[in-house]
């Protein structure tokens, strides 16, 4: 369980909450950089932290996260024109750039200045690795740019999506650190999921559905091992690597592409559950992007013209007993994403942690939860910059690997957990 | 018409979940391994808990008294320093967690593993290691912890259990 006080501080993140002050600390993934094709386009509603937003890329190729609604009387700006250096309002044609700064009144004398008074809250946004990143924290603390191992490498070894989830980031993040669930919930896709199929390593899995579960600190956050007995007394690991406040990578498998996620809150009932696929050292091949469009694996498909997947609430997420009695799903629901998501939502926006009656194999969840409040801690009293912000943190990866019965994997492991440029995941 | 889990999700539902308790309480014995882990359950022991119990096994090693018969006798010390016989604890134990500091002597921990088995309850062990403990302090630890604790957490710091103790609601 999780005391009532303590759910409230790290489920609330909208401004002047203290786990908004740490997200805020960090470049945030907000929109695809697909969602803004080219210059002069559409601009794009952004919710994020309880903020609403609106994204547009002006005619000079920069991007621009501003404040949704015209200072003038409120109107939103998702009806702008963006042309001409600046998106302006359809009503009476107030002008913005991509700072937030007004350009033009129309109606008042250009020589008046009065523009110049008139400024909208923005929020640098920058692209990297297909991805739009935004950082809402003060100026004066703005991090480097993100170097996560995905956002790094070349595009065509790269997949990238984003879906809505309708519950708070933190009981989606949890699904992410929750390693027991594997061997229950998704038992089904390890034999027939295209991207996860046919590695030596799901043999051990699937041999073996109560791995032993060791989690170790690292400086970003956590890494959380599973491990299974095999071959001569080893123990075949399966590490996944969480850097605050909420990146989270999945253990390779075989040659596969390697999945990840972010869970970025959008208010205190919804997050983004962002999904990435990569492979360090080669390119994707076609039919790998095929899957991962056709929402295989970690991605979904979609409702068409928006981020929200194709099951879900509203068709009770497609659920087919039959399935289910059939042992083809273990829930019932297709797919491992919305496996998870229709979960999650099942307790309700905000899960009541009060009434939880976590076991020992919680204890990655619980050490998270204990690190997010101890840094918030330290940040609010002692102004300490957040684990994960320092993109030496970034620079990790999950690992499967085969190692001997005494070694610490911080350890054994620490070549495959770090970054290699040119090298492959380890994995099995 | 609303989907069954648009209905069932809303805010307003949420209003109409039971409050009842939805667990007994659960008896946790906390075990300190080493002296330096006994250390640091004993300022943990004098907060409130819902009838976790502290002890050390850090006399594990020194003659015992008579135990009932039993093959494998051991001595635990609650913290007022008398000697409980470690089936007796374990038997009434739904969850034991050892804490033990990394490179001080776990050997304890196979006794109290056995006799957790024995009696099929769940075991975790913490290890404290701080960033600058050696590979091989840690190795040793591991070496004497994993073949004996189902959950194995290795925390930089003293201040994780007692959070790990209010979530397993001890
Ligand atoms: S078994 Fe874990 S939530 Fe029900
Ligand atoms: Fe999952």
């Amino acid at each position: 369980m999780l005391r009532q006080e303590h759910n409230e501080l790290l489920t609330r993140t909208g401004p002047g909450t203290d786990a908004g002050k740490l997200f805020r600390s960090y470049w945030l993934p907000a929109l695809l950089t697909e969602e803004l094709p080219h210059d002069d386009c559409p601009p794009v509603r952004v919710k994020l932290l309880s903020e609403r937003l609106v994204a547009f890329r002006d005619s000079g190729g920069r991007h621009g996260l501003i404040d949704e609604f015209c200072a003038h009387r409120g109107v939103s700006l998702w009806f702008g024109r963006n042309e001409e250096c600046g998106l302006r309002c359809p009503y009476h044609g107030w002008k913005y750039d991509v700072t937030g700064q007004c350009i033009d009144v129309p109606s008042e004398p250009e020589e008046s200045g009065f523009a110049r008074t008139i400024k909208l809250k923005s929020y640098p946004l920058i692209e990297r690795g297909g991805v739009l990143w935004a950082y809402m924290g003060p100026p004066q603390k703005q991090p480097a740019l993100p170097e996560w191992e995905f956002a790094t490498v070349p595009a065509e070894r790269r997949f990238v999506s984003k879906r809505l989830q309708e519950s708070n980031w933190l009981q989606a993040m949890e699904g992410g650190i929750d390693s027991s669930h594997v061997s229950w919930l998704h038992r089904g896709e390890l034999d027939s999921d295209p991207l996860f199929r046919g590695a030596r390593g799901n043999a051990y899995n699937l041999k073996d559905a109560r791995p032993v579960f060791e989690v170790v600190e690292s400086p970003g956050g956590l890494y959380i091992g599973a491990r299974r007995g095999v071959e001569n007394g080893h123990y075949y690991w399966r590490i996944t690597p969480w850097v605050m406040p909420c990146f989270t990578m999945i253990p390779p498998r075989g040659d596969h592409s390697v999945h990840g996620h972010f869970w970025i809150p959008l208010d205190d009932e919804n997050c983004m559950a962002w999904s990435f696929d990569y492979h360090p050292t080669r390119a994707l091949s076609t039919a790998e992007i095929a899957a991962m469009r056709d929402g295989k694996c970690v991605h979904v498909r979609y409702v068409p013209g928006g981020f929200r997947p194709l099951a879900n609430k509203d068709n009770d997420y497609l659920i087919d007993r039959a399935a289910q009695k059939a042992g083809r799903t273990f829930s019932g629901v297709s797919g491992i994403a919305m496996q998870d998501a229709s979960l999650q939502e099942s307790m309700g926006a905000i899960v009541d942690r009060t009434r939880e009656n976590l076991v020992s194999t919680d204890n990655g969840i619980i050490m998270a939860r204990h690190k997010l409040m101890r840094t918030i801690k330290a940040m609010v009293e002692k102004d300490v910059t957040p684990p994960g912000v320092d993109v030496a943190h970034q620079r990790v990866r999950s690992a499967a690997l085969v190692l001997p019965p005494d070694v610490p994997y911080r350890e054994g492991a620490r070549e495959a957990l770090s970054v290699r440029p040119g090298v492959a995941p380890a994995s099995v | 018409m609303p989907s069954e889990s648009v209905r069932a999700t809303s805010a307003r539902e949420i209003g109409f979940r039971i409050g009842d308790a939805n667990s007994r309480p659960r008896k946790v014995k906390v075990i300190a391994l080493d002296r330096k882990a006994a250390a640091m359950v004993t300022g943990l022991a004098s907060k409130t808990w819902n009838g976790a119990a502290f002890f050390t096994a850090t006399g594990l090693d020194a003659p015992a008294p008579q135990a009932g018969g039993f093959a494998m006798p051991g001595w635990l010390a609650d913290l007022a320093g008398r000697a409980r016989n470690i089936v007796d604890e374990v038997a009434g134990a739904d969850v034991v967690v050892m804490i033990a500091m990394a490179g001080e002597d776990a050997g304890a921990a196979s006794l109290i593993g056995e006799a957790c088995s024995l009696r099929r309850v769940m075991t975790t062990a913490l290890v404290i290691a701080g960033a600058r403990t050696g590979d091989d302090a840690l190795s040793a630890s591991l070496a004497l912890l994993r073949p004996w604790a189902l959950m194995l957490v290795i925390a930089e710091d003293i201040d994780y259990i007692e959070d790990m103790l209010v979530a397993l609601r001890a």
